[in-house]
């Protein structure tokens, strides 16, 4: 279906007369003739290419942002539901790693290193 | 249509990778039979049951990367991964025929005469046919870079031309060492200079075929407006298949039929 879309699309690129050549580096198809993602992309990763151009990372793909973890400035953490498991690295190179579950509420502190941690619950993207 | 909270593909239940592994077992089972029984039934019915497989596993997973969009950067990552280590594989796999020409040819036995090329063997001109497969190969290369940059550059004609020329000259090479083949003065029955021989260029010259129809399906696939300009991965696995298949023949070129001559 799609590709018969995109057909009939072709073949008017193909057949309009431009009045200057000028070449559209943004519109594929009527350029050279091969889609860009941003024509033909389609379900998640469609979403998913909309989100990053937003400037959102909805499916966590980013490393997590980096805070102080201090009581002004706590780690935020995203969460679908109200609660999420946090594993702290307290110091770089750590191998141990201090997991709890991190509720949605008053920010919680890391029992090994005290950092502060803050859920941040949002909806399921759908 | 999305929901879950991660960019992953949890893939839905499939019954290729069954069908695959039963026709594995009758693959070489009716080898077996074959061998014992002079029946080739149960060795066919295997292949026809692996042909059946591959095409519908890999329908399905263009149908669920282009036409579903499950093909997400972190899903695209796995699969580079995965066609990476694959190809490691087959580099294995080349690696054991070399060793087993080096093992051969470095210490000729005496019933070799002492000497590589065996006594009584004659081996191909490098200088001739071989030298033409190997500029075939090499011009090959060249032609799927192109296609790549042209698919990047949404040069759509480019991109369908010189998919298509890459795929002409690996069928070229293909008409060429199969002529070498049949007007080969030696045979795979002569010695471990004809075993080592046909083994290895044989091998070869089915990854030859085997990268051949991965480009032609990406030719079909791109006549079809699956690529787009930033994602067509099955393209770039085919690049990838196909530039291996190049440097494994340089170094049988050099070891076999250079060095070995």
């Amino acid at each position: 279906m799609v590709a018969r879309l995109l057909l009939r699309s072709a073949v008017r690129a193909a057949v309009t007369r431009r009045a200057s050549p000028a070449v559209a580096l943004t519109r594929g198809m009527a350029a050279g003739g091969i889609p860009t993602d941003e024509e033909q992309a389609t379900g998640l990763e469609k979403k998913i290419m909309n989100a990053m151009k937003a400037g959102s990372d909805p499916f966590n793909m980013l490393k997590p942002k980096e805070y102080a973890g201090s009581k002004s400035d706590p780690h935020l953490v995203p969460s679908i539901t109200n609660k999420r498991i946090v594993g702290c690295v307290c110091e770089e190179d750590n191998t141990a790693v201090v997991w709890f579950w991190l509720h949605e509420g008053e920010a919680q502190r890391c029992p090994s290193c005290g950092s502060h941690y803050k859920l941040v619950p949002h909806e399921l993207p759908h | 249509m999305a929901h879950q909270a991660h960019a992953y593909h949890m893939v839905d239940p499939s019954p290729w990778p069954l069908t695959g592994a039963i026709a594995a077992l009758l693959m070489t089972s009716g080898l077996a039979v074959w061998f014992h029984f002079h029946s080739t039934t149960l060795m066919t019915l295997g292949l026809i049951l692996l042909l059946l497989t591959m095409h519908q596993w890999w329908r399905d997973i263009i149908r669920e990367g282009t036409f579903q969009g499950h093909h997400t950067p972190p899903v695209q990552k796995g699969l580079r991964y995965g066609m990476i280590l694959f190809i490691t594989s087959e580099v294995f796999f080349f690696l054991g025929f070399f060793w087993a020409f080096y093992h051969s040819s470095l210490a000729p036995t005496p019933e070799l005469g002492g000497c590589w090329p065996p006594t009584g063997i004659t081996p191909l001109d490098p200088f001739e046919v071989p030298l033409l497969n190997t500029a075939v190969l090499l011009a090959s290369g060249v032609t799927v870079t192109w296609t790549h940059h042209s698919i990047m550059e949404g040069e759509r004609k480019q991109a369908i031309q010189s998919l298509t020329l890459t795929i002409l000259l690996g069928l070229y090479f293909t008409a060429l060492q199969a002529m070498e083949y049949y007007e080969a003065p030696f045979t795979i029955a002569d010695g471990v200079y004809g075993s080592t021989f046909f083994v290895a260029t044989g091998f070869h010259g089915l990854h030859v075929i085997i990268g051949s129809t991965f480009l032609a399906v990406c030719l079909l696939r791109q006549i079809q407006y699956h690529f787009t300009s930033e994602h067509h991965f099955g393209f770039e696995a085919a690049a990838w298949y196909w530039h291996f298949v190049d440097v494994v023949w340089l170094f049988l070129y050099v070891s076999i039929y250079w060095w070995g001559s």
